[in-house]
């Protein structure tokens, strides 16, 4: 197996967008070969984006910018990141969700959908079994996710998660793909239904408990938000109050419901299409 | 041979037969005759068990299982989640919006007395599908949860008092264990969890030394929703009973799938929901002993709970009025009429004695799957197990098997801990698949399912 960077690029970019031009020109800089996974032999009809993220593993951040959590952005290779801070990779986030979504589009097959997520979910670096904590959990109805979230200084927001579930571990691993390294207005300006063609298991529109999607995402923003409160000298809010509400009696027993709490109040939030069209001015 | 007697028990003269579902009602041995005829004439056996047609026989009354999922035909088994309605309770809830759609106990003119009518007929029907002795008895609530916890709230703080004991089992619902751990915290009682034995369901015998002069209270299920066991609940009444102690069943797994009896059984209490046997949801029902509930305090006050209100008191009115403040939902209580008018057309035994033929077959399929574990006991001639079956496979979520079914397969089951996270931290489990049927499902969705099933542990064991 293969464990370096490959990234696939087809003739199929929309060379009108200036975000894609972007794009482009940084991954023709990086080597291009197949991906020695079984899958991307699958889809060679429409296939325009392959971004194997195999490599993840090697990824950390520069020594100059410590992080306790064992960073990586899936998006550079090693020893192109390790020089060079993370605003300036060109790789916003909102340009990771567009490639995000063009991948997934770009799969007809939900077998193929669901392959895509295991093979992100494989290239989630192993989580520190002491990590798999309480205070950790993302609560939700249907599988056991974990959450770790921490602002480096730099004031980047860096994350780290894994899962029981390997569909679920996949849905972190593109999660961490997109946002990790982002700036907190970045995490915080992440829309679930943006993530609405990923299309794979539950809808993602579907405002559900057992939404992992959504909870996760909104779990990372809430401690993004606690973390930059904090950071501000202000008091963090009360984080997860109605996911993680534990009612104590004696024996303890967790609430039945994963409710979710009304959406945060964030910067006024631009819809993907306006970011795409943002982009290609 | 069950997939060839599956495939034989299609032909298309079987959705003719039950075009009419009120003929089906009137006259069920017609149609099992006619059943018979047809076997006879395409496979040439003799006799075949005529339960063995009911899932044939009943789908196409029930619209919503013909369609396609994700590119497959649907394959629904999350019937402990919630049951499909047929298609005569849809038209019941239609007629009564279309027809005499107007509030209950309110207003003399037509509308309104006809309603009243219905609605109250339909707590008639509920009273004579469980043999309450007086559909007084009968209190519409949104669903089992709310029956609880209208409990819990009602007798239980009027009653519990410090010290006092409350025997449940490891394998209750959330709606049971939440209410009751609330109940506790207010009135100090305590609650003694009867635990699993070592063949993985609730030991009997346990009841038994739990129970003592501070039991005031037994709450428990008769069927799991989990493990698929049946309590003996008329012995645990009798155990209660001989102590002191009340007992409320949470019979949502039982009313649906067979006959239930609350006399015979003599429980002080019993809740079930409309939407698992073929009603709407936002509608269930609390069935308590009258004795009982005209001495329970209501929770909820409102119109139609009271007998005279002044500025500075009120009176409230007899059971059921008193517990059903405000508005009911009147639609889905005829819609659930409607629904009990469908099952005792078919006949509750009858469901059953087919869903004992299914459970023993879907246990005995999912048996050879690799790397399986199913929870809960084996069905055999004297060990009755629901059609349900939790179950987990060696190395896979369990939500991880759920969405490939769905997506792949077009298969309905549940993942997750199905609101039994006690049982499942017993059972050293985060969460399981359950695959659970209802009369309407056939063998060869059962043969389908394990297909898929097997499909689906190829695939993800093809990954690691």
């Amino acid at each position: 197996m293969n464990s370096s960077s490959t990234i696939t690029t087809s003739t199929h970019f929309h060379s009108s967008s200036s975000c894609t031009k972007i794009l482009r020109k940084r991954y023709d800089n990086y080597e291009t070969r197949h991906s020695a996974l079984k899958f991307n032999a699958e889809n060679e009809k429409n296939k325009f984006l392959i971004l194997s993220l195999k490599s993840i593993k090697n990824y950390g951040f520069s020594p100059k910018s410590p992080s306790k959590l064992h960073a990586r952005n899936p998006s550079l290779p090693a020893e192109v990141e390790f020089e060079r801070p993370l605003e300036t990779d060109g790789l916003v986030v909102a340009d990771k969700l567009q490639l995000l979504v063009l991948e997934f589009k770009s799969l007809d097959e939900p077998l193929d959908r669901v392959k895509r997520l295991l093979h992100y979910a494989a290239i989630l670096p192993p989580y520190d079994e002491s990590a798999r904590v309480a205070e950790n959990r993302v609560v939700g109805c249907a599988t056991q996710v974990w959450l770790e979230v921490e602002m480096d200084d730099l004031g980047r927001m860096r994350f780290r998660a894994d899962s029981d579930s390997e569909i679920s571990k996949g849905f972190c691993s593109c999660l961490i793909w997109m946002l990790d390294g982002a700036k907190p207005e970045e995490v915080s300006e992440m829309r679930a239904e943006d993530l609405e063609h990923v299309n794979v298991g539950l809808y993602v529109k579907a405002n559900s408990r057992v939404n992992t999607w959504q909870n996760v995402l909104i779990s990372m923003q809430k401690r993004t938000k606690a973390l930059v409160m904090e950071r501000g000298g202000k008091n963090p809010p009360l984080l997860e109050p109605l996911p993680s509400l534990i009612v104590n009696h004696g024996s303890s027993a967790e609430a039945q419901g994963c409710l979710f709490p009304t959406r945060l109040v964030l910067p006024e939030l631009q819809t993907f299409d306006e970011r795409q069209s943002l982009m290609s001015k | 041979m069950m997939m060839q007697v599956a495939m034989a028990l299609k032909p298309p003269s079987f959705r003719i037969l039950r075009k009419n579902p009120q003929r089906f009602r009137t006259s069920p041995t017609r149609i099992r005759y006619a059943s018979l005829s047809v076997w006879a004439s395409t496979e040439s056996l003799a006799d075949p068990p005529p339960s063995l047609f009911l899932g044939y026989s009943t789908r196409t009354d029930f619209p919503i299982l013909h369609q396609e999922v994700n590119g497959s035909k649907l394959i629904y088994l999350d019937n402990a989640a919630t049951s499909q309605k047929p298609s005569a309770v849809l038209k019941a809830i239609q007629y009564y919006y279309e027809s005499y759609n107007s509030n209950v106990h309110r207003g003399i003119h037509y509308l309104s007395a006809r309603a009243t009518e219905e609605y109250e007929l339909a707590r008639k029907k509920v009273a004579s599908f469980i043999n309450a002795s007086d559909s007084r008895e009968i209190i519409f609530t949104r669903n089992a949860t709310e029956a609880i916890n209208l409990f819990a709230l009602s007798w239980g703080l009027q009653n519990l008092k410090q010290g006092d004991e409350v025997i449940l089992t490891v394998a209750e619902h959330h709606s049971v264990i939440a209410p009751m751990l609330d109940t506790a915290k207010k009135t100090g009682a305590v609650l003694k969890y009867v635990s699993l034995n070592e063949d993985g369901v609730p030991d009997v015998n346990m009841f038994k030394q739990l129970m003592s002069t501070k039991t005031k209270l037994v709450i428990v299920h008769h069927v799991s929703n989990m493990l698929g066991s049946a309590l003996p609940i008329e012995d645990v009444v009798v155990w209660a009973h001989d102590v002191g102690a009340i007992v409320l069943v949470d019979a949502c797994q039982s009313v649906p799938h067979m006959v239930v009896d609350v006399q015979k059984i003599n429980a002080d209490f019993l809740v079930a929901s409309s939407h698992k046997m073929c009603g709407p949801t936002g509608i269930g029902f609390l069935y308590g002993k009258y004795h009982h509930l005209s001495a329970m305090p209501p929770v909820l006050g409102g119109g139609e709970m009271v007998a005279d209100v002044f500025l500075d008191h009120y009176t409230y009115a007899d059971p059921p009025s008193r517990f059903e403040a405000g508005t009911p939902a009147i639609g889905e209580a005829i819609g659930l009429g409607a629904a009990i008018d469908y099952l005792s057309g078919i006949g509750m035994q009858r469901i059953h004695d087919y869903e004992v033929e299914l459970a023993k077959y879907l246990y005995e399929s999912l048996g050879t799957v690799p790397g399986i574990r199913i929870y809960g006991p084996a069905p055999s001639e004297n060990v009755y197990r629901a059609a349900l079956c939790s179950f987990n496979v060696e190395n896979i979520h369990p939500t991880d098997i759920a969405t490939f079914l769905d997506q792949q397969h077009g298969v309905a089951i549940r993942s997750g801990h199905h609101c039994a996270q006690p049982l499942h931290r017993v059972l050293d489990v985060n969460a399981s698949a359950r695959a659970s049927l209802y009369f309407y499902n056939t063998r060869e969705e059962i043969d389908n399912f394990i297909h898929a099933l097997n499909d689906t542990v190829s695939f993800f064991n093809s990954f690691k």
